[in-house]
C-alpha cells in the first residue's frame, strides 16, 4: 500500500507523540525516584544521627558510671577522669537525641523519663563520688547498693537500645526502599527505551518507505513529462499540418472556384457584346410594329437579356469578392511572419495619418495615449489590423456626431500588449458581438458597403500574434475593440517551430 | 509575329474549354489571326510537339508559339515545360506560361526551366480579357525562331 503525504504526516504525528510519551514517562519516573531518594536519603540520615546520639549518650552514660565504680573501689582519681569527661557531655548528647526524636511523638514520655532519669543518675553519681571522696565511702557505697541507681541505668539502656534497634530499621528499610526505586526506575527506562527504539525505527522505516515512494513516483513523472513533452511536439506539428492543410484547402478551393468564374464572366460579356447586333436587327423594325414576333424580341433584346446579364454579372462579382476574400485571408494565414522591433507609438501614428483626411472631414479627431514599450512582432500584420480597426471606426462612425477615436496601448503584468481602439460609433449589437469576427458576416444597418471580411481577417492575424481580439459596444458610447498580442513574437514563432 | 514570312502556329495548352475560347477571341481581337491549335490536355500536346516516336523530330522547321497553363487534368504544365525545354527541336520555342498560379517558387521554378514569359490570368474577367488582348498585341509584334 503506496503511504500518502497525508497518512505519512499522521504515521510520523502519530510516532512522535508516542516517543514524546515515553520521554515524558522517563522524566517524570526520574523526577519521581529522585523525590522518593531524597526522602529515604534524608531519613537514613536522620536516623544515623539518632543512632549516633543514642550510642553517644549510651556510652557516656556507661562511661560515668564504670568511672564512678572505679573510683569508689580504689578512691584513685585516676578513675574518675572518665567521669569528669563524660558528665559535661550528657546532657548535650541528650538534647540532640531529643531533636532527633521531637518528631516521634510517641518517643515524648519516654524521653522525658529519660532526661528525669539522667538528671537523678547524674545525682546519683556526684553525690556517691563527693561522699567517696568525703570519706565516706559506705554511705556512697550503702547509696549504690539501693540499686536505685542501676535501676534507671537498665531503663535508660533499654530505650536507648530500642531507639538504636529502630534507627537500624529505618536506615535498612531506606536502602531497600531505595533499591527498590531505582530497579523501578530501571525498568521505566528500559520500557521507555525499547518504546523509543521502536518508534525511532518506525519513523525511519516509514521515512525510508516513503523517500523510495517518492523517489519511484519522481522517475515517473518524469518519464510522463518527458512522453508529455513528445506527444506535445507531435499534436503541434499534426496541428500544424492541419493548418497547412486547411490553408492549402482553401487556396486551392479558392483557385479552382475562379476559373469557372471567370468563364461566366467573359462569356456574360460575350453575351452583352452579342445584344448589340440584336438590338440593331430589332431597331430596324419600327416601335409600333404589331408583328408579335417583333413584339417579343423586342421584349427580349430591350429588357430580358439585359436583366438577365445584369443578374448574372452582380452575382458573378459577388461571388467573385467572396472569393477573393477567402483567397486573401488564406494567403495572410500562410504568409510567414516578420518579428521585428516595433514603436506602437509611430505605428498608430503613422495609421492614423493614413485615414486623418477622413477624420478631419467630419470635424472629428483622434488620440494617441501608447504606454508600452517596444514589442517585437510583424509591422505588416499589426498595420493591418490597426488600419482595419480605424476603416471601421470610421465607416461606421454615428451619423450625428463627429468622429472621436482613441488608441490606447498598455502592458500587463504577465508581459501581454493590449492595445484599445475605441470610437464613438454606432456600436454593435450584443447579439452580434462574436458574429462580427466571423468571415462574411456584418452587423447591423447594411447602408455601408462590405464584404464581411475585414474583421475576421483582423482576428486572424490578431491570433497570429500571439493574441486576440474582443469587443466591448453600446449605441450611446461606441464600440472599443482590444487587441492583445505577444510582447516577442519570436518566443512563439520558436516554440512553433 | 512574322506573319507573312512565316505562319507561326499558336499551340494553346488549356483545359478549361471555356478560358480557351476566351483567350482565342481576345487573342483574335488584338488582331492577331495566326493558326491556334487548342489543347485540353498534356497528352494531346505532347503527341503533337514530340510525335508518335516522342523524338520531337515532327516539330523540325516548325515555327511554334506554346500557350500553357499550369493545371492540366493528366500531367502538369511544369513538365511540359521541361520536355519541351530539354528537346533539341524545340527548346528555342518560345513558351509562355499562362496560368492562375501567382505563387513565387512556382514562377520562379518556370523561368528557371526556361520559360519565356510568365503570365497570371488575373482573376476578374476585364482584367483578363485585357490582358489577352494585350499577350496578342505581343504577339503580333515578336519574333519566332523556327525550331531546329
Amino acid at each position: 500500500m503506496p503511504i500518502t503525504s497525508k497518512g505519512f504526516a499522521r504515521y510520523s504525528l502519530a510516532l512522535i507523540i508516542v516517543g514524546l510519551l515515553a520521554l515524558i514517562g522517563v522524566v517524570a519516573a526520574t523526577i519521581w525516584l529522585v523525590e522518593r531518594t531524597q526522602v529515604y536519603f534524608e531519613e537514613v540520615v536522620e536516623a544515623r544521627e539518632g543512632r549516633q546520639a543514642a550510642v553517644e549518650l549510651r556510652n557516656l552514660l556507661q562511661d560515668a558510671q564504670s568511672s564512678q565504680r572505679g573510683f569508689l573501689l580504689t578512691l584513685d582519681d585516676a578513675y574518675l577522669e572518665p567521669y569528669q569527661n563524660a558528665i559535661g557531655r550528657i546532657q548535650p548528647a541528650y538534647d540532640r537525641l531529643a531533636a532527633v526524636l521531637a518528631a516521634y511523638p510517641q518517643a515524648d514520655e519516654p524521653m522525658a523519663q529519660m532526661q528525669i532519669d539522667i538528671n537523678d543518675k547524674l545525682a546519683e553519681l556526684s553525690q556517691t563520688i563527693d561522699l567517696a571522696a568525703a570519706g565516706q565511702s559506705d554511705e556512697a557505697l550503702a547509696i549504690v547498693t539501693t540499686d536505685t541507681g542501676e535501676q534507671m541505668m537498665t531503663r535508660m539502656r533499654t530505650l536507648l537500645d530500642a531507639v538504636i534497634a529502630a534507627a537500624d530499621e529505618r536506615t535498612f528499610n531506606g536502602i531497600v526502599d531505595q533499591r527498590g526505586a531505582a530497579n523501578a526506575l530501571r525498568i521505566v527506562a528500559l520500557i521507555a527505551a525499547l518504546v523509543i527504539i521502536a518508534v525511532v525505527g518506525g519513523a525511519a522505516w516509514m521515512v525510508l518507505r516513503y523517500t523510495r515512494e517518492l523517489d519511484y513516483a519522481r522517475s515517473e513523472v518524469e518519464a510522463l513529462n518527458h512522453d508529455l513533452e513528445a506527444r506535445v511536439a507531435e499534436r503541434t506539428t499534426d496541428l500544424r499540418r492541419a493548418n497547412e492543410e486547411v490553408q492549402r484547402f482553401a487556396y486551392i478551393v479558392t483557385h479552382d472556384l475562379r476559373a469557372p468564374l471567370v468563364n461566366i464572366m467573359g462569356f456574360t460579356s460575350e453575351l452583352e457584346s452579342a445584344l448589340s447586333p440584336i438590338n440593331a436587327l430589332v431597331a430596324k423594325h419600327p416601335e409600333d410594329s404589331t408583328d408579335p414576333v417583333i413584339v417579343e424580341a423586342r421584349q427580349t433584346a430591350l429588357e430580358d437579356l439585359p436583366e438577365a446579364i445584369g443578374f448574372i454579372r452582380s452575382s458573378t462579382r459577388k461571388m467573385d469578392g467572396l472569393i477573393n476574400a477567402i483567397l486573401k485571408i488564406s494567403r495572410e494565414g500562410g504568409r510567414a511572419l516578420k518579428a521585428e522591433r516595433v514603436d506602437l507609438t509611430d505605428l498608430a501614428e503613422s495609421t492614423v495619418g493614413a485615414v486623418q483626411h477622413q477624420i478631419s472631414d467630419s470635424e472629428g479627431e483622434a488620440s494617441i495615449d501608447i504606454a508600452t514599450p517596444p514589442v517585437f512582432t510583424d509591422r505588416l500584420a499589426l498595420e493591418q489590423v490597426l488600419g482595419n480597426l480605424l476603416d471601421n471606426a470610421i465607416k461606421y462612425r454615428h451619423p450625428d456626431r463627429p468622429i472621436q477615436i482613441e488608441i490606447k496601448g498598455r502592458q500587463e503584468r504577465d508581459g501581454r500588449i493590449f492595445i484599445d481602439v475605441s470610437d464613438n460609433g454606432r456600436g454593435i449589437a450584443p447579439e452580434d458581438h462574436d458574429r462580427v469576427f466571423e468571415l462574411f458576416r456584418r452587423s447591423g444597418n447594411q447602408n455601408v458597403p462590405g464584404e464581411g471580411i475585414g474583421l475576421a481577417h483582423v482576428r486572424i492575424m490578431a491570433r497570429n500574434l500571439g493574441g486576440d481580439i474582443t469587443l466591448k459596444s453600446n449605441p450611446v458610447h461606441g464600440t472599443t475593440f482590444t487587441v492583445s498580442i505577444a510582447p516577442d513574437l519570436r518566443a512563439i514563432a520558436r516554440s512553433r517551430a | 509575329m512574322t506573319i507573312e514570312s512565316k505562319p507561326v502556329t499558336i499551340i494553346m495548352i488549356e483545359d478549361d474549354e471555356g478560358h480557351a475560347r476566351l483567350i482565342e477571341k481576345n487573342i483574335r481581337r488584338a488582331g492577331v489571326n495566326n493558326q491556334i491549335i487548342p489543347f485540353t490536355n498534356g497528352t494531346d500536346a505532347l503527341d503533337f510537339l514530340f510525335g508518335e516516336d516522342g523524338t520531337g523530330e515532327v516539330s523540325a522547321h516548325r515555327h511554334l508559339l506554346i500557350l500553357l497553363d499550369l493545371n492540366l487534368p493528366d500531367t502538369t504544365g511544369v513538365q511540359i515545360l521541361e520536355k519541351v525545354k530539354a528537346n533539341q527541336h524545340t527548346k528555342r520555342t518560345p513558351v509562355v506560361v499562362l496560368t492562375t498560379t501567382d505563387d513565387e517558387r512556382e514562377i520562379q521554378r518556370c523561368y528557371d526551366l526556361g520559360a519565356n514569359v510568365y503570365i497570371t490570368k488575373p482573376v476578374d474577367y476585364d482584367g483578363f480579357a485585357n490582358a489577352i488582348r494585350q499577350l496578342g498585341l505581343f504577339f503580333s509584334v515578336m519574333q519566332v525562331p523556327e525550331t531546329a
